[in-house]
């Protein structure tokens, strides 16, 4: 019986909140109900832990026991990693197919399973279903000569009625282009590739992606919005009578960005590389090369931050494209190149990306 | 940027700064072109700046010290020894668990200097000796505190002999142990420690200062963060610039060499500005510029500096004795 795996389930014990670890326990359901009564969870996380490896120990758990206890703390707290969205597709023809192709799970994890194992012997592969047709995969990475590191694992979260799978993958980098092509097979599409939006909140991700993703089949057209003006009852910034501030945020409403609720992204970065340009009187920078800069927004709730902003006098009143195309793009991570047209106002779609 | 009132107390020391940058300027008034004495920067050597780089230091200003004798430094170190045991017996004890014996090094720094005007840097370090281990090898430096002043002689000039003029002092640990090391001084020698803010036009200043030395190929950018703090939800903006361009940009906008104006300094955060503006259609002007860091040292608006260069150390705490001695006066 492996001690490794032992203590790799005290250590994920370890990182559960002390007022969590019984209900997660119980989700995991490897430890049977007088087991768990047996347990005093008013004792230090440390003593409770060692508590669990021990009847781990009892009921001879292997690394499949201690995976799925991973993933299960995964998914009650995935914003403690850092995810990036993927898109998959297939020619148009073959999409209608895909439509109406039935999701076998069984043969998705045949399939990503052995793509895996046919370029790597030490993985580990887990995977766990949840209700609103989640896919969650653990993957630990091995080297030829090494076995799986439990500690470093990636993870995948794949929505089967989508082609978007939500990525996190942790150290080892090299794997990316391994993973993806295990995904892809697993999935029936045949490519893959990553949009520009990365984000701890994985609800604020899969919220942008899939309203998008239905938008696309309502044919979502945002000059139509217009028209529909809202009163902002809620909102914080109207506390003096101050016409202009009135007329400041009624103009915001007109657009759509601000009718939309918006999702919760805690940044926005831009790495511009656009000219210089001033005032020829002021006599400074004329060159020929770009102005290279890195501008990143950072808040706990990145829209709303801005939505505020844009109702005080640091900012205009409609705030660039730059910011608020990025539900729609979506994307957070943004190359700003001559080539989009930014004086006009409007953004163009030939954007470069990273 | 800052208010009306701030502006107008700060903006007379600030213009001194342009005369006493380390080119060779000589030091005249105001405006005047280079004549008479050469003032030649003493530069620090790197084996004495080597325990000031890469760390962060919270910033103070000290009114000048009473009755302070560089020849007494280990008496002084005895002294401060014995003030701690007494405060941890109290029971302000920073350490909890294993008695731990704090050993007191009090060092003068005659390195860290502008002129010889200036008094030499003094540096207070508390290590760590396990009881457990009695090897000196064992000790472990836990907090370490310095007071220096560079091309300090508006403050000094008119002091009489018996107080010592060292009006900046820089901490770096424990908060608890700088409480302690800084009440003892206070007690002793009769002076005061104010936490040293630096305000955004200070902090603009340092852009553009040290935007102008030369980079190599690795050089870091050139990083403003702006802060909107009063919103619902806080915003902070993060604005790096590539440090070729941003030196580029400073080049042109910079009219005589080894002068700057308050003219030139916000010519070139207008620029940075607009061409923020230009994007993002925000006013970043009307935000709050809350830090600044180049490949020279970073710094924090709530009186946080961190020195990345050896050969500019000197430069810096010069900027630094500035913005003391106008929060003492």
């Amino acid at each position: 019986m492996d001690e490794t795996v032992i203590e790799y389930i005290r250590r994920t014990v370890l990182k559960i909140p002390r007022k969590e670890i019984k209900i997660m326990l119980q989700k995991w359901g490897f430890l049977s109900r007088s087991q768990l009564q047996t347990i005093n969870f008013q004792q230090t996380k440390e003593n409770i832990s060692r508590r669990v490896a021990l009847l781990c120990q009892e009921n001879s758990a292997d690394i499949k026991e201690a995976a799925a206890l991973d993933i299960i703390y995964n998914h009650v707290y995935p914003n403690k990693r850092l995810w990036s969205v993927y898109q998959m597709n297939k020619t148009i023809y073959q999409m209608k197919e895909k439509e109406t192709e039935f999701f076998d799970i069984r043969d998705f994890k045949t399939k990503f399973k052995r793509k895996l194992h046919s370029a790597l012997e030490n993985v580990t592969i887990n995977f766990r279903e949840y209700d609103d047709s989640a896919i969650w995969i653990r993957i630990a990475w091995g080297t030829p000569y090494r076995k799986p590191n439990q500690y470093k694992t990636s993870y995948v979260v794949y929505h089967s009625q989508t082609p978007y799978a939500f990525v996190s993958v942790s150290m080892f980098r090299s794997n990316v282009p391994l993973l993806l092509e295990a995904l892809v097979a697993a999935s029936n599409y045949n490519h893959i590739c990553a949009m520009e939006l990365r984000s701890h909140s994985l609800n604020s991700l899969k919220e942008i992606v899939f309203n998008r993703y239905s938008q696309n089949f309502q044919t979502y057209y945002p000059e139509a919005l217009q028209e529909h003006s809202v009163e902002p009852e809620s909102e914080p910034q109207i506390v003096h009578e101050n016409r202009k501030t009135k007329e400041k945020i009624q103009g915001m409403n007109q657009q759509a960005f601000w009718d939309c609720s918006l999702p919760k992204l805690e940044y926005a970065q831009y790495k511009l590389e656009t000219m210089f340009e001033s005032d020829p009187k002021m006599g400074v920078l004329h060159r020929k090369q770009p102005f290279r800069c890195l501008v990143k927004f950072s808040s706990p709730d990145l829209f709303e931050s801005l939505k505020s902003l844009a109702a005080t006098s640091m900012a205009e009143t409609s705030l660039s494209p730059l910011l608020t195309c990025i539900p729609q793009k979506p994307m957070n991570n943004f190359r700003i190149t001559e080539e989009t047209s930014l004086i006009s106002g409007r953004l163009s779609t030939s954007l470069c990306l990273n | 940027m800052e208010s009306v009132d701030g502006a107008t107390r700060s903006l007379p020391s600030i213009r001194r700064l342009s005369r006493g940058l380390p080119f060779g300027r000589a030091r005249g008034r105001f405006g005047l072109s280079p004549s008479g004495r050469l003032l030649l920067p003493r530069n620090a050597d790197s084996q004495t700046t080597a325990f000031l780089l890469r760390k962060h230091w919270a910033l103070y200003s000290v009114t000048p010290l009473y009755k302070f004798s560089s020849a007494h430094l280990k008496a002084y170190a005895k002294l401060l020894s014995a003030f701690i045991a007494a405060e941890k017996q109290k029971g302000l004890a920073v350490e909890v668990g294993v008695e731990l014996d704090i050993k007191v090094a009090v060092t003068s720094l005659p390195d860290l200097k502008g002129s010889d005007q200036d008094e030499d840097a003094i540096l207070v370090q508390l290590s760590l000796r396990s009881q457990a281990y009695q090897k000196k090898s064992e000790e472990k430096l836990v907090w370490s505190g310095w007071f220096c002043s560079v091309y300090g002689d508006d403050l000094s000039k008119n002091m009489p002999e018996d107080f010592t003029c060292l009006p900046v002092f820089l901490a770096n640990g424990a908060e608890s142990y700088t409480s302690i090391v800084g009440s003892w001084f206070q007690k002793t020698f009769d002076c005061c420690f104010h936490r040293l803010a630096i305000s955004p036009l200070s902090l603009s200043w340092m852009a553009a200062m040290w935007t102008r030395c030369k980079v190599d190929k690795t050089a870091s950018a050139m990083e403003l963060v702006f802060s909107v703090p009063h919103l619902p939800q806080p915003l902070d903006i993060l604005y790096a610039i590539h440090p070729e361009d941003a030196k580029a940009l400073w080049d042109t906008v910079q009219k005589t060499p080894g002068e700057i104006t308050q003219e030139e300094v916000n010519v070139f955060m207008d620029c940075l500005y607009s061409h923020f503006h230009r994007h993002f259609k925000i006013h970043l002007s009307s935000t709050k510029l809350v830090k600044v860091s180049t490949a020279i040292a970073s710094a924090h608006c709530d009186g946080i500096i961190k020195f990345l260069q050896s050969q500019y150390v000197i430069e810096v705490l010069m900027l630094l004795t500035e913005l003391a001695i106008s929060q003492i006066e």
